[in-house]
């Protein structure tokens, strides 16, 4: 017995999207990243200071569309909190990255370039920092430098440079025996243009990415040492102190105290993470022109 | 880095999450005791070094004792005189008191006890202590330099230590003849207390106590999982409700205030280089607009969640309180009355007033780690800003720091005491400067001519009058109607969660001290069933 014959419905045709290459994934990766950052700074200049007055009649109040976010203990807006929150731990954190990736630089470069010996002492220097446990550097300097946002900055700063430090020693050393620098010698190149012209291409994108990546270590270690109450003074906002308040209040039933704050500082070091890593594909002589 | 921050940060959420949902197991009702009442000093438990001083020392029995109504009850002293100078205390001490370690209490160990604490320059005041004579085995004479109706309080709140058993260290091994002796302490973690088979009262009802040291949001969550029997909650938690336990909210003299620097900043020093006066607040009509302008209903019932009372002065409500502190606050018209009166005026329309090119602002300092302090801190300087007074606020990490600012800036500080000293500790110019009392250099000649004669009296009854009039004697006075030296802001209740068949009997009116003062009477404490 034959089956009926089945006619298919005709597929209309389909005019494809045309597929997105690595590389313009990436710059449209970049460029949301970039777009969010910059929104946040604007809307933490929009919102203003206002929501962190303290207001008795709305106290704890879960959120809704008058306060996305919820209010606190005291009725200050969480969602202002939050984004004054991450506009300053984030501006302590790529002040604090900054800093360490200029430690990283100069002592990468000597390391690479001046020879057998202060390589070896730079080299202990740089094995000894990272054998040290990150968190405790971090109270111990901050601590040491009387706490407070300079005290996060110095302690940031002297404590994330080891990494990009051993990166950037790392490509000199392969640098400096690669053939084609070796031919500049011979055709005569002198040395700044060697570097201008072979090493500054080749460094740039590791520092760079090194860079981007260092910040959400960064802010998550300002979070953190906020958090431990080794950071800023509690009542201004700041993501660390707001986690560390709702800490308070988790067992009590006011969840938004900590959940919301906390995905944002995620959500925030995420989006650097995913900068970083496309910043990588398009900075990356390797990969640039895949 | 960031994954495992995060993987721990997650982790730390949920098991704070899985502990508070976590369902509560009936408590065990056995002869030990669990709570969480804080009552780690630091220092150790050495009566010397200030143990004690609010609330039971537990270890070590004092000479004299308060009861639930705060009335005075023998404890080791079964018969107390004082002369009629007022210059000798002649004790007689019971004859069955013994050490934890089986060696007799005799009027040695208590002279020693004085002695040493007079010359260890610690909490306890003993400054009017001239020497201690002993007169027989359980009986000596305290003579003083000078008349000190206070002074029956220092009875009441040094415990007595072993004359043989007392070197460096104690603090960590006390020995003493007090209801329970400490048979362990992790430092941080626990304290095991057990009863002491010498103790000369009626043996305690609970033979062993488990005092853990956890920090709030642990203990709350302990308490909620049914864990302990009794936990010290911060008011904002009281209003929780949490299984076979009930609240248990006690009255205090646990104040919080604003201690105003009361002399003009001059560029002047102290002898370790702290700057000493704030210009802004040396001006009488600006701590009292501040005074005025305060709600401290507000206060607390939005930061105490209405677990507390406004305060007017360091003793509300105790003998020696004077009922004219109270005024009416919150009177924002009377404080800017006042302040155009003195010259107050925002001539630059920024919301702030100025007075001879000096703007009325001032910084509020509290220590970062108090809430409750942080909290008002901002409040106020909310409150503050109607009356067109800026009060910057500013958190400092610990107690060192505020040290060294706490003679120029306003701070945010806590008192309470059942002894009437206080008044002249926080008060007398001989007090200026030196640690935390009287930080703002407060003086007044009238007021220090009423504190010496309260000091001076014939007895604690005639004392009272002159208490009360170096607070306000209807011309001048420490209160918001004289010179306004503190802006006193709430008196705090203490809450605590108890098991609901733990028995605790009646708490007296706590003295500072958030937690460890509940166990004033922990020697009658029992399961109702």
């Amino acid at each position: 017995m034959r089956a009926p014959s089945i006619s298919l419905p005709r597929v209309a045709a389909v005019t494809p999207i045309p597929r997105l290459t690595n590389r313009t994934r990436a710059w449209l990766a970049c460029l949301s990243c970039i777009t969010f950052l910059v929104m946040l700074f604007v809307a933490a200049a929009l919102l203003g200071r206002s929501g962190l007055d303290i207001d008795f009649l709305h106290r704890k109040l879960a959120p809704s569309l008058a306060y996305p976010f919820g209010t606190d203990w005291l009725g200050r807006d969480m969602l202002t909190r939050t984004v004054l929150g991450l506009c300053r731990s984030l501006a302590i954190g790529l002040l604090a990255a900054g800093c360490s990736s200029v430690i990283s630089i100069v002592l990468g470069i000597m390391a690479g370039t001046m020879g057998r010996r202060v390589d070896s002492v730079l080299s202990l220097l740089i094995d000894t920092v990272m054998a040290t446990p990150h968190l405790v550097l971090l109270i111990l300097v901050s601590f040491a430098c009387g706490g407070g946002p300079q005290g996060i900055i110095i302690a940031v700063a002297v404590s994330h440079w080891p990494r990009l430090a051993r990166i950037i020693r790392a490509e000199l050393l392969q640098l400096r025996e690669s053939e084609f620098i070796h031919l500049s010698r011979k055709l005569g190149k002198t040395p700044s243009w060697i570097a201008l012209h072979h090493l500054l291409p080749h460094l740039l994108p590791q520092f760079m990415i090194g860079l981007i990546l260092m910040f959400p270590h960064a802010i998550l270690h300002a979070a953190g040492l906020t958090f431990l109450g080794f950071g800023l003074t509690p009542h201004e906002p700041s993501i660390g102190m707001l986690l560390s308040e709702s800490m308070r209040h988790l067992s009590t039933g006011y969840w938004w105290l900590a959940i919301l704050p906390g995905l944002s500082l995620v959500f925030t070091v995420k989006l650097f993470d995913i900068l970083g890593n496309n910043l990588r594909t398009l900075l990356d002589p390797r990969t640039a022109q895949e | 880095m960031p994954n495992r921050f995060l993987c721990c940060l997650a982790l730390s959420i949920c098991t704070a999450l899985l502990l508070s949902f976590s369902s509560a197991s009936g408590a065990v009702t056995t002869e030990t005791l669990m709570l969480a009442i804080k009552g780690e000093p630091e220092e150790g438990y050495d009566p010397i070094l200030g143990w004690g001083l609010y609330g039971n020392p537990l270890f070590q029995s004092t000479l004299l004792k308060r009861d639930e109504k705060l009335q005075i009850v023998p404890s080791l002293a079964t018969k107390y005189t004082l002369s009629q100078d007022g210059l000798q205390w002649q004790l007689t001490i019971r004859e069955d008191a013994v050490f934890s370690d089986g060696i007799p209490l005799t009027s040695e160990d208590v002279a020693f006890t004085f002695t040493t604490a007079k010359g260890a320059g610690g909490k306890v005041d003993l400054a009017h202590l001239d020497r201690v004579e002993v007169t027989g085995p359980y009986s000596l004479t305290l003579y003083l330099n000078q008349r000190d109706t206070t002074f029956i309080n220092r009875l009441i709140t040094l415990g007595i230590v072993p004359k043989h058993a007392y070197s460096e260290g104690y603090g960590r091994k006390p020995i003493g003849s007090g209801p329970y002796m400490l048979t362990e302490w992790t430092e941080g973690q626990q304290m095991v207390a057990e009863a002491n088979p010498n103790y000369f009262g009626k043996p305690p009802f609970f033979k062993k106590i488990v005092f853990l040291f956890t920090d709030e949001d642990t203990s709350y969550a302990a308490a909620k999982a049914g864990k302990v029997h009794m936990v010290v909650v911060p008011q904002s938690l009281a209003h929780q409700e949490l299984p076979e336990m009930v609240l248990r909210a006690v009255k205090s003299v646990d104040n919080r205030g604003l201690m105003f620097p009361t002399i003009p900043n001059t560029g002047q020093k102290t002898a370790e280089g702290y700057p000493i006066g704030n210009s802004v607040t040396a001006d009488p009509a600006i701590r009292k607009a501040v005074n005025l302008a305060l709600n401290r209903q507000v206060l607390v019932e939005g930061i105490l969640e209405g677990y507390g009372r406004p305060a007017f002065g360091v003793c509300d409500g105790l003998p020696w309180d004077n009922q004219e502190n109270a005024i009416s606050d919150n009177d924002l018209t009377g404080a800017v009355t006042l302040l155009e009166k003195a010259g107050w005026k925002d001539t630059d329309n920024d919301g702030i007033r100025e007075k001879d090119g000096l703007k009325a602002e001032f910084t509020i300092v509290y220590p970062a780690s108090r809430l409750v302090r942080q909290y008002l801190a901002l409040a106020c300087a909310d409150m503050l800003e109607k009356v067109g007074i800026k009060a910057h606020v500013e958190g400092k990490n610990n107690f060192d720091e505020i040290r060294k600012i706490m003679h120029r800036d306003v701070i945010v500080f806590g008192w309470g005491s059942h002894d009437p000293i206080e008044l002249y500790h926080l008060y007398s110019s001989k007090n200026a400067g030196i640690e935390y009392n009287n930080a703002g250099f407060y003086t007044n000649p009238e007021v220090d001519s009423n504190l010496e004669r309260a000091l001076a009296a014939g007895s604690f009854d005639e004392s009272l009058q002159f208490w009360k009039a170096a607070q306000w004697n209807g011309a001048t006075g420490v209160n918001t109607r004289g010179d306004a030296a503190w802006a006193w802001l709430v008196n705090l209740d203490h809450t605590y969660f108890v098991h609901k068949d733990l028995d605790i009997g009646n708490s007296q009116v706590e003295p500072h001290g958030h937690g460890w003062p509940i166990t004033a009477n922990i020697e009658q404490w029992k399961w109702r069933r």
